[in-house]
């Protein structure tokens, strides 16, 4: 057996085909003879988990890129940049309600810039002059011209 | 269709939509000369800023942004050998060299006029098309629409060729995100696993969004020096030679002809946008010229026919949008979530009940074409400019202008968690090898599906109504061969030696496919059908002649 990526991939949508199957029988019965509410998710599934056992099957057949844990480290510190930015986004969407989206948006556009463009004082400068310009600009865009009510976060509450 | 167009033209020719036209036309022109930056970003970014439109000032700005982005591509593509974006790939093959000899000017040129060509012949074939195809699409039930729609799944998955397995399974997660939230027919929440959020399901626009413009850009910054990169290298500022590459356009008008017919036919497939066309054409050209030893040298013909079909294809793929409702590619569904924000919803029927913003759009298509034409000299200088922004600086800002253009979509923030998990989901599937464009596929497809399939069985148990209506048949039929098209495609490639069944495959499918065009109704189509399984049999008699055992090569 080869426990390559193909192979892990393959298995695990096996395994959410599976769960996911597993989760229709909790989903209403149908009213008045109409198409139940499980009867399309389990149209979809069944396919799907039979596509899993045919990948499970190639990845044994034709091989396919290793999955030791040297590979996978070393394709994590590839991919090192945007896993950064995942993690900043996600630090921006969990602070909206406090920072909301002006002083979040600042924050993040500041932060990435100077995590992927470097920490010279030079860029730094730079840096905010852009976070400056782009994010209170397409700020003042959204919420003055077209009206939209932007989170404004409980810093910048003012009632 | 001249009363419609008059009807329409008081309501698009006002001058705040035609400003609003140029500054989309300009947007797209920009993000198409940007490499590594889609048309398809470009449309989502421009997307809020129509909310506040009138439908027809929406739409006709989108449009805008279509037409300048498949343009823009071209000046990337020729200025620095890199495509600004897919569909200008083989301009890249001719459009560089004959810049690097010293005309990049002419190169250009010839670009401009070829996308101008092409666009105008697409909208003029989408708007006597597009009526007829929604005539058709009014004998369409239910059931012939699901059929349709998978049809339009297998032919998505089937273009990731060799990875076909993975690209089926991508469409079926984009289905099935399609079924989070609650269920079509009763509205009961549906997988939502007890976080009240999930009760209203992900929107499609977030999802497209995350999965194309965030996985894209962060793939983008991947390492330190890819992200210091500017984005177009170094380009020097130019001159487009408009008379000169406007003569030499006209001297080859055969070969602007057949590249427009390949871009809107390939626009009409589902699936096969112009990141196909542009290469088939330049293929056919090559083939067809005189001067094909002249191919990747700077051949004028290789700048023609790319850049011909590219933007003909826009109008091949709006043709089946607006008159089925369905849409083809990723273009198609960002521009169908378009309208149904503005409240336009397209079907078969549309075009008649809707005319005066049916026929908008096509008069925005076509006026978008002659917008670029002129836009395209001014501003050349400044967008080379544009292009030494470093990557890095590009991403971080667009993607706090995601989150921020997601949000004012329907004021609430599940909208920004939507698009974060479907970025993090993207940029998995892409990392694993899986094609995206079948999952977004299904997740706009998806509800659609749903409740075509749920119409079906309102009316009848019988699963037999799949195969006993002939469009039902035809579509299903067609599904078949296009998931066997992959291993066709690698059997052509083998020439002589090609397995004997691959031989057939055309033979057999024009028989097969004779079968439910003869059942439908009126007098040409079985006509048609006729004609086809009679083909169908020469062809395979011809076959038989050859032998039947497969020759090798030598």
């Amino acid at each position: 057996m080869t426990l390559n990526r193909d192979f892990f991939t393959a298995l695990v949508f096996l395994l959410f085909s599976v769960g996911m199957f597993a989760a229709t029988y909790s989903l209403p019965e149908p009213m008045f003879g109409q198409l139940a509410s499980w009867a399309w998710p389990r149209v979809i599934l069944v396919p799907m988990g039979f596509l899993s056992v045919i990948m499970l099957v190639q990845s044994q057949k034709h091989g396919g890129p290793n999955a030791s844990l040297k590979d996978m480290i070393s394709w994590f510190r590839e991919n090192q940049n945007p896993f950064i930015c995942f993690a900043l986004f996600f630090g921006f969407l969990l602070a909206m309600p406090v920072l909301g989206m002006l002083l979040g948006g600042l924050l993040f556009v500041f932060l990435t810039l100077n995590v992927l463009g470097g920490w010279t004082p030079r860029q730094v400068l730079l840096h905010a002059v852009i976070t400056a310009v782009c994010v209170i600009g397409m700020w003042a865009i959204f919420s003055l011209m077209l009206g939209v009510v932007l989170p404004e976060g409980t810093i910048l509450r003012v009632y | 269709m001249f009363e419609n167009i008059a009807l329409a033209a008081p309501e698009l020719f006002t001058l705040s939509t035609m400003m609003l036209m140029m500054m989309g036309t300009m947007a797209g022109l920009l993000a198409g000369a940007i490499p590594g930056f889609t048309i398809a970003m470009a449309v989502v970014l421009v997307l809020p800023f129509t909310f506040t439109m009138t439908p027809v000032e929406g739409l006709a700005t989108m449009v805008a942004v279509y037409v300048g982005g498949l343009s823009g591509g071209l000046m990337s593509g020729i200025l620095t050998g890199i495509p600004g974006t897919p569909s200008s790939v083989a301009t890249t093959f001719d459009g560089y060299p004959l810049a690097r000899s010293g005309k990049p000017g002419l190169a250009l040129g010839i670009g401009v006029w070829s996308s101008f060509l092409g666009g105008v012949f697409a909208s003029i074939v989408l708007m006597l098309v597009a009526p007829q195809l929604a005539l058709i699409g009014l004998e369409f039930q239910p059931v012939d629409y699901f059929a349709l729609i998978i049809f339009a799944l297998t032919v998505t998955a089937s273009m990731a060729g060799d990875q076909m397995v993975k690209g089926l399974m991508a469409g079926l997660v984009g289905l099935l995100v399609a079924t989070v939230g609650s269920d079509v027919v009763f509205g009961q929440p549906r997988f939502t696993f007890g976080i009240d959020a999930m009760e209203q399901g992900f929107a499609f626009l977030p999802v497209l969004v995350g999965i194309f413009a965030f996985g894209r850009l962060l793939g983008d910054v991947k390492t330190r020096e890819k992200a210091h990169q500017p984005l177009g290298g170094d380009t020097k500022a130019v001159h487009i030679d408009y008379l000169g590459s406007m003569i030499e356009v006209l001297r080859r008008w055969g070969n602007v002809l057949r590249s427009a017919t390949i871009g809107v036919f390939v626009g009409v497939l589902p699936a096969a946008g112009s990141t196909i066309s542009n290469i088939l054409a330049y293929d056919q050209a090559k083939k067809t010229s005189k001067e094909h030893d002249q191919f990747g040298k700077g051949a004028v013909d290789g700048i023609i026919a790319p850049e011909t079909a590219n933007n003909a294809t826009a109008g091949g793929a709006l043709i089946v949008m607006m008159a089925l409702g369905l849409p083809g590619d990723i273009m198609t569904a960002i521009m169908l979530g378009a309208l149904l924000i503005h409240d336009v919803i397209p079907s078969p029927s549309f075009i008649a009940d809707e005319p005066q913003i049916a026929y908008s759009i096509f008069l925005a298509f076509f006026v978008a074409n002659f917008m670029m034409l002129g836009l395209q000299s001014v501003t050349l200088r400044g967008f080379v400019l544009i292009t030494r922004v470093k990557l890095y600086m590009l991403s971080a800002v667009i993607l706090f202008y995601c989150a921020l253009g997601m949000f004012a979509l329907n004021n609430i923030a599940w909208d920004m968690w939507t698009l974060f998990i479907f970025g993090v989901v993207g940029f998995f599937m892409r990392a694993l090898g899986f094609p995206v464009v079948p999952l977004v596929l299904g997740v706009v497809l998806g509800r659609i599906a749903e409740s075509r399939l749920s119409q079906v069985f309102a009316r009848s148990d019988d699963i037999g109504v799949f195969l006993s209506r002939p469009w039902s048949l035809f579509f299903l039929l067609l599904a078949c061969f296009s998931i066997l098209f992959p291993l066709y495609q690698k059997q052509l490639a083998k020439g002589d030696a090609r397995a004997t069944w691959a031989r057939f495959y055309v033979p057999l499918l024009l028989i097969v496919m004779a079968y439910p065009v003869y059942l439908m109704p009126g007098s040409i189509r079985p006509v048609v059908a006729i004609l086809m399984g009679l083909g169908g049999l020469g062809l395979a008699g011809l076959e038989i002649k050859r032998g039947l055992v497969p020759q090798t090569n030598k």
